[in-house]
């Protein structure tokens, strides 16, 4: 043990002096945080990203180039530097865990240190620049000389440095816009989250919006607050032909239903029509054998929807629908004179130029007569580096699965118990 | 039709189970019997995707029924490469529930999922996660009878490699879980990584076991600290699985799945 008897920063460094150096870090980036105020920092575009990167990189390899024969380097690319920097991030992740991250008015000791915008603040941009230097240090210590045996183990740190170090500086570039589409229409602009407007390089015309329905459900509510009466499991039951079921004391059955009706005189016709809403008549049998029989809908933008009185208390009513898919049938037009037609939906993208097409959403009130879609395009040009990393780090997962812990055995079992 | 044919696929793979599991002894005959149950989840996999015109992907049932195919694939792989055992009988176990469950709710073929669940990613990102759960459930056992040895001062070596295999495993189906996540969220909707609190919380659990790795090859000698780091990688663990629905982070989480009326 001639652990204690070492003076802190005397050589070599070990556990002491990382967790040192990275809280160290970490109070640093606070400090800046505070005394910058909330004027939290914009990501960087293209080219100066690419520069910033550039620069990094560079510093790595010069550090690396007049320290390698050095105590500190051996510091910097070991474990007890590693363990202090991911332990320092693992603090900003744990506060960013049991906070809620949203953005407040009022000034305060939350606001002033950045703990409800952790992602963007000067600590965190700090650690994360301390511990990628870390691992590339890491990285190039088992790089030179190379070894076939360490393939693995590149595979997983030089992965991870890859996906870290392409998804920050590539961040800025990203570019998330959004595009109304109306049936019939083409559209060639899209608007960003503050509701600019920008030109693209293609156009996009939405031939047929397509939405299919679940069928609606069956619930409960309190007459004096509206909210969901949930005595028991499930309070809500979804309408199925002939549904016969028991919604907390009382037994329900299904006499009629239909996806789609108008109300004329004391009941609900089948009809096809602008705004037409499912309606049903149900019967409910009361504890005290009462029967209660009656329609109820959840209307639609232009019907009123109707809910069936239980007692003073209690009404049973039909929930709107939830959609079960919805699709945007769209032609895409490019500069080039080109004409593709394309079913958009979600998790079922569409790349076009190096745009991104996602179907995001529809007009929400519509519902099934709903002729806007509204589909999310995406640039993100470092999407091939970020994913090369990923594969690494894949790669590295398996292989570890493979070889299992192999590493240490023969320290471990020569442990005598203390 | 889908039905007399799931009750059909359903039966032979707990019969062969049950009857691998009554096996043990024969080695080539019971692994013969595990993987007929598996293959006949497989063929009814394909006569659902053939008759339904469609990828059975879409419906909760038809997710499950995922799960009952990969579960037992990769507790065999485990099992073949690692002979753990219980990690077998664990997957198949698991993969019966889930069949037995979609023998309860029938309805629960042509039920809700909201679309955004829709996707191939969520099958393998959800059973990877399984895995890697069971393997680090199983690591932090062995921690605490590693610290219970400790305590009486009889600390077996022995029990440190144990720990240590779990954890490469089931950090090894962790990473990945956590990467297919990223990758089906980017396919999804355009980026990796949103830091909702489930991702926030399963993040601090790899960076946890991350920790644990690269201290026990460090000091493969000091086997105390490791243990504590472990025993408390777990409780970092059961935030992430139960706790994170109960945080003030969590108010909007999409990993709640909660539905308002
Ligand atoms: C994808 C995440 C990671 C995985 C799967 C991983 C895994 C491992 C494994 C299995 C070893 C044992 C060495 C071997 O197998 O040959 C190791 C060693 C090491 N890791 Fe990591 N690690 C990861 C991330 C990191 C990070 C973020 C750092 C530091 C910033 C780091 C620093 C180190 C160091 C310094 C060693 C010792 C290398 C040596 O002494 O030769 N690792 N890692």
């Amino acid at each position: 043990m001639n652990k204690n008897t070492k003076a802190l920063w005397q050589s070599p460094w070990g556990y002491s002096e990382s967790f040192l150096l990275s809280f160290g870090f970490l109070f640093i980036g606070f400090a800046l945080e505070y005394t910058s105020g909330t004027s939290s920092f914009g990501a960087i575009v293209f080219p100066y990203n690419l520069i910033f990167g550039g620069i990094y990189i560079l510093q790595i390899v010069l550090v690396y180039f007049f320290i390698r024969n050095t105590a500190t380097f051996k510091f910097l690319s070991g474990i007890p530097a590693s363990i202090g920097a991911i332990v320092a991030l693992s603090v900003l992740v744990v506060i960013m865990g049991v906070t809620s991250q949203v953005p407040m008015q009022e000034k305060g000791f939350v606001n002033n240190f950045g703990l409800n915008r952790i992602t963007s603040s000067i600590p965190f941009l700090l650690i994360n620049f301390y511990l990628l230097f870390i691992l590339a240090m890491v990285v190039i210590r088992r790089l030179f000389p190379l070894k076939w045996s360490n393939w693995g183990f590149i595979c997983s740190h030089l992965g991870l440095w890859i996906t870290v170090f392409a998804a920050g500086i590539g961040s800025g570039d990203l570019q998330r816009l959004r595009m109304d589409l109306i049936e019939n229409r083409i559209e060639g602009r899209a608007y960003d989250a503050k509701g600019n407007y920008f030109e693209l390089p293609l156009a996009i015309k939405l031939n047929d919006f397509k939405i299919e329905e679940f069928r609606p459900k069956l619930a409960v509510v309190d007459n004096t607050t509206g909210t969901l009466y949930e005595a028991s499991k499930p309070s809500l039951i979804m309408i199925e032909d002939g549904l016969r079921c028991k919604l907390h004391d009382w037994k329900i059955e299904l006499e009629e239903f239909y996806v789609t009706s108008g109300r004329a005189g004391d009941r609900y016709y089948p009809i096809v029509d602008l705004g037409a809403a499912p309606a049903a008549k149900v019967k409910l049998v009361t504890p005290a054998k009462d029967t209660i029989t009656g329609w109820i809908s959840c209307g639609s933008f232009n019907r009123p929807h109707e809910s069936l009185k239980i007692d003073d208390r209690f009404s049973l009513l039909m929930t709107v629908p939830e959609p079960k898919r919805f699709s945007s049938e769209v032609s895409i037009f490019t500069p080039d004179g080109r004409k593709q037609e394309q079913t958009l939906e979600v998790n079922k993208s569409f790349t076009v130029n190096g745009w991104k097409i996602y179907q995001l959403s529809y007009d929400e009130k519509m519902g099934i007569y709903s002729s806007k879609s509204i589909v999310e395009m995406v640039k993100d040009p470092w999407q091939v580096y970020v994913y090369i990393g990923v594969f690494m780090m894949m790669i590295g997962a398996v292989y570890m699965f493979w070889r299992g812990n192999k590493v240490k055995n023969e320290e471990t079992i020569n442990v005598v118990s203390d | 039709m889908i039905w007399s044919h799931f009750l059909l696929a359903a039966g032979i793979s707990t019969g062969t189970w049950v009857l691998a599991v009554f096996l043990p002894k024969r080695v080539l005959i019971r692994n013969i019997l595990v993987l007929a149950g598996i293959a006949s989840i497989a063929i009814f996999i394909a006569y659902l995707w053939f008759s339904l015109e469609r990828p059975p992907l879409r419906t909760l049932g038809e997710t499950r029924l995922w799960y009952a195919f990969f579960l037992p694939i990769i507790g065999f792989l485990t099992y073949w490469r690692w002979r753990y055992n219980w990690m077998l009988y664990y997957s198949l176990g698991l993969s019966l529930l889930f069949l037995f469950i979609n023998y309860l709710h029938p309805e629960n073929f042509s039920k809700t999922l909201m679309p955004a669940l829709q996707s191939p990613w969520f099958v393998p990102h959800v059973v990877v996660y399984i895995f890697a759960y069971a393997f680090l459930a199983a690591s932090s056992l062995v921690a605490v009878r590693g610290l219970y040895q400790e305590y009486k001062s009889d600390l077996q070596p022995k029990v440190m490699l144990m720990a240590d295999n779990l954890v490469y495993l089931g950090f090894a189906f962790l990473t990945l879980g956590l990467l297919f996540g990223a990758l089906w969220a980017k396919e999804a909707w355009g980026h990796y990584w949103t830091w909702d609190p489930k991702e926030t919380w399963a993040f601090i659990t790899w960076l946890g076991y991350l920790v644990y790795i690269h201290r026990r090859f460090h000091m493969p000698a000091k086997f105390k600290s490791s243990l504590w780091i472990l025993a408390l990688a777990f409780v970092i663990l059961l935030i992430c699985w139960f706790g994170v629905n109960y945080l003030p982070s969590a108010q909007f989480s999409v990993h709640t799945y909660s539905q308002q009326p």
